[in-house]
């Protein structure tokens, strides 16, 4: 029994990284704003990790599950604004309609593209955030490009001051509680079977296939489960943080370079990665955003080429051989 | 009424398909030679248009003379990120090209957004109009689609006729095998990579020859999607597939945009869009090499 | 009764004929070796057998089972085991996941936890002495580490047969016979029967397969016991290029 606690050590890390944002945004006046951002950029390190990190295989329309999470929540909100007595439960709908969503179109996307290999997935999915914004613009789904505004039925729903409260407060509570969520499923990951057939199929997918591994299941499972966890930071931090939806807006392929940065400067495939890389991320795009507005991308892209080519394992990684035969190891995975 | 519509829906689409086909050739010949998907392929474009639009505005210099001075532009960025970042990847995992490319089309992004700032802007290249029966053709557009041709029978000469050229398609063919025979390959590695981007930073300038307009530094995302299909449609290692891709393309592309036109209550061009990313999916799902490769290069 | 089954296995690759019509037999805990040079269509054959490739005629049945078009993931768990000649480790995870892996979704897939996975892990680590490379990356190893941690890998599969890619290519003669005995011990000893592919007769007499079968173009030309085909005239035309009564 104790052995299997202890496999959940690193997990401590983590949670502990999240409590200390949280007591901070709390205690020190003016920090919630920044605080809310660094806990979102976790959040989508921890999402995409799982999929990047583990399987080795970069999806560059992530962007698009995000979306399909934020029209989730904007869909229960405007289409259950009128039913009596539901109040709050419609939030909750809300994120069971994100999770639907994202796993419907993370399905319908990787039954096609998780067949393939390697450049050719990356190029089908290439399109993905562009493909599905033009066919809610195209079709006129969803209001097409006017988008959806519930800032009125947010408030017929909840109450003005809750609803407000929701959007300053309690929707970043939610992120925060779906980044440790996140964190927890990818350990879990990582101690499963799962866990050994992805290192197996990321570092040769034909000698995995050869030990019994069925490659594509657990494609699969990372993708689904990474694009999940996308739908549910979607309708947090966006629908319900900003009570309006624009199809330009909610699948720019800005946050897929992001979640790329993110998740390469934390280490890939790591547990603790995205929580360093969010949070150095978060914390320079703030500052930046103040002494050189818009420049972080001009920044972070050669740093990104630099950490390719020079420090693959990013932080994380290399803060894990320094530690490799201390006790920390346990914790720092 | 109808079959002059279509014939001259036609032409357009095969003058634009000669277009996409050449910006196309170079993410095929990278593929081809480095087996490394460019992924900020539309960036690239990108830095071709603006080019032609500073030597336009600022020099008055002719969009057919930007051509070639894109193409040197081109061969000379090629050269420097295979250099620096491109060679010490070669033995690296594929996530790390993928990546890097992607980088690479952020950072040229952003400095482009720097430089010239992030409105749309354009240029005003009139040289009148040709008929040519069933539709009219702005010379420009004319231009555009005989530059394309030609650059592809150059290339053509080029890998046919040349040492260079032959060297590269050794290499293609059996890199270690060529290794043996002397040829020097990592030479032909830097020299088809800086083809590459040569090529389709030209393609940037004959694209502006074709739309003048909507120039900012995010208008290369479109292309990269559209270059992709393109190039599964014709065969991702193949150049020749890549420019006849580009040809079917952009015929079914411009007649889609009329036919979508038709139905009511829909926006076509967000449509049209939306058919290049099935159209990706299908193709990859159907024949990744290649809808119409054959064993030809 | 036959382990593995190969029924007039043609396969053919554009007009190319790669194997040809080949048939023959594997029993439980035979140690046989399929030999060939370049080109006889060895590999197609080992290929054939692993699932990467399927036929176009012919049969290839396992314990009773039809696997000619199983994908290779699915022969895995029905106790086929295979090493690569040029060992192929899941370098990043260490030596004792690596092989943790073979024993997770190899025979006993589905009936092992992660746990009791790396508990065979470490058993068989022991057996094949690799015990302080044990929590190393896999891709830090030494080539023979590397060879000996592909084997470990294998056998941690609990295979009922073996596919051994020319395991002994590039290896010093002494660490060849010390390999061979290990192999062989252990395949008394679990029951596993191996199928060693190498390109020279010799090799499989060094590794002391009791039969082998000589491919020669796609075609099976001999099918006997190691010191008959030895002396087999067809063999000797083979690698010598001429029968052996001239000259």
């Amino acid at each position: 029994m104790k052995k299997q606690i202890a496999k959940y050590y690193p997990i401590i890390p983590v949670f502990a990284a999240y409590l200390v944002l949280f007591l901070i945004g709390r205690n020190v006046t003016g920090t919630w704003q920044l605080v809310a951002m660094l806990l979102f950029y976790c959040a989508l390190g921890q999402a995409f990790n799982i999929f990047l990190g583990m399987t080795g295989y970069v999806d560059f329309g992530y962007v698009a599950f995000m979306g399909v999470g934020t029209y989730g929540m904007a869909l229960s909100i405007t289409r259950l604004a009128n039913i009596e007595g539901l109040g709050a439960a419609v939030i909750a709908i809300g994120f069971l309609l994100a999770l639907l969503m994202s796993t419907l179109l993370s399905l319908a996307v990787g039954a096609v593209a998780l067949r393939l290999r390697g450049a050719y997935f990356a190029i089908a999915t290439i399109g993905v955030n562009e493909g599905f914004r033009f066919l809610i613009e195209g079709a006129r789904i969803w209001n097409g490009s006017e988008g959806l505004i519930f800032t009125a039925q947010l408030n017929q729903i909840l109450g003005r001051e809750t609803a407000s409260a929701l959007m300053t407060f309690w929707a970043d509570i939610m992120v925060l509680i779906i980044a440790a969520l996140a964190a927890f499923v990818t350990l879990f990951y990582m101690r499963s079977k799962i866990g050994y057939a992805l290192t197996a199929l990321r570092e040769d997918e034909d000698a995995a296939k050869v030990m019994g591994i069925n490659v594509t299941k657990f494609k699969i499972i990372a993708f689904v489960t990474s694009a999940c966890f996308a739908g549910l930071v979607g309708a947090a931090s966006w629908a319900l943080k900003t009570p309006y939806v624009f199809p330009p807006e909610v699948f720019e392929i800005h946050y897929t370079i992001e979640a790329i940065i993110i998740v390469l400067l934390g280490g890939a495939g790591t547990l603790l990665g995205p929580v360093a890389g969010g949070l150095i991320y978060g914390i320079s795009k703030y500052y930046l955003s103040i002494i050189l507005p818009g420049f972080q991308l001009l920044i972070f892209a050669p740093i990104i080429i630099l950490i390719i080519v020079l420090f693959p394992e990013g932080v994380i990684g290399m803060l894990k051989n320094r530690v490799k035969n201390s006790a920390l190891a346990r914790f720092i995975i | 009424m109808v079959f002059e519509q279509l014939s001259g829906n036609l032409i357009q689409g095969i003058v634009l398909g000669a277009i996409y086909g050449m910006a196309t050739m170079g993410l095929s010949l990278i593929f081809g030679v480095l087996k490394v998907v460019n992924v900020g392929h539309g960036a690239f474009i990108m830095v071709g248009a603006f080019v032609t639009l500073w030597l336009f505005n600022a020099l008055g210099i002719s969009p057919i003379i930007a051509v070639p001075i894109a193409f040197g532009v081109g061969m000379g960025l090629g050269l420097i990120f295979y250099y620096t970042i491109m060679q010490r990847l070669l033995k690296a995992p594929e996530l790390a090209t993928l990546l890097a490319t992607f980088a690479i089309g952020v950072l040229l992004e952003e400095i482009v957004k720097l430089i010239f700032g992030s409105e749309f802007r354009g240029y005003n290249w009139a040289v009148g109009k040709i008929g040519l029966g069933v539709t009219v053709l702005p010379l420009s557009k004319l231009y555009a689609c005989i530059g394309s041709i030609l650059v592809a029978a150059l290339l053509y000469l080029w890998f046919k006729k040349t040492r260079a050229g032959s060297a590269v398609r050794s290499v293609v063919e059996d890199s270690e095998g060529a290794r043996v025979c002397g040829v020097n390959v990592g030479g032909a590695y830097a020299l088809s990579f800086a083809l590459g981007i040569g090529l389709t930073v030209a393609s940037g300038t004959l694209l502006t020859m074709f739309i003048p307009v909507g120039i900012n530094p995010y208008m290369g995302g479109g292309y990269t999607l559209k270059a992709f299909v393109i190039a599964v449609l014709g065969g991702l290692a193949s150049p020749y597939g890549a420019f006849f891709g580009g040809l079917v393309f952009g015929i079914i592309e411009n007649g889609s945009y009329t036919l979508f036109a038709l139905i009511p209550g829909v926006e076509p061009f967000a449509l049209t869009r939306f058919l290049s990313f099935v159209m990706l999916l299908v193709i990859l799902l159907i024949k990744p090499t290649g809808l119409l490769s054959g064993s030809g290069k | 009764m036959a382990l593995l089954t190969v029924e007039n296995v043609t396969k053919r690759f554009g007009g190319l004929v790669a194997v040809n019509r080949v048939s023959f037999e594997i029993r439980q805990g035979e140690f046989i070796g399929i030999v060939g040079p370049n080109g006889s269509g060895k590999t197609t054959l080992f290929n054939v057998i692993s699932g990467v490739y399927f036929p176009e005629e012919g049969k290839v049945t396992f314990d009773d089972i039809d696997i000619t078009r199983l994908p290779p993931y699915k022969r895995a768990p029905l106790g086929i085991g295979r090493t690569f000649q040029i060992p192929r480790p899941f370098a990043s995870a260490t030596v004792r996941e690596n092989i943790a892996v073979g024993a997770m979704f190899g025979s006993l897939s589905g009936k092992v936890s992660v746990d009791e996975s790396l508990d065979i892990a470490d058993k068989t680590i022991e057996r094949v002495n690799l015990q302080e490379h044990r929590e190393k990356p896999a891709g830090t190893l030494t080539p023979v580490e590397k060879k000996l941690m592909e084997i470990a890998r294998a056998l941690a599969m609990k295979p009922k047969l073996l596919l051994m890619d020319e395991a002994m290519a590039g290896m010093h003669p002494n660490d060849i016979d010390q390999m061979v005995s290990f192999i062989k011990r252990i395949a008394q000893e679990e029951k596993i029967a191996i199928v060693s592919m190498v390109e020279h007769i010799m090799r499989a007499v060094v590794g002391m397969a009791e039969r082998v079968i000589v491919l020669h173009q796609g075609s099976k030309i001999v099918d006997a016991p190691t010191k008959e085909a030895l002396e087999d005239p067809k063999v000797v035309e083979v690698y010598l290029g001429h029968p052996p009564e001239e000259k």
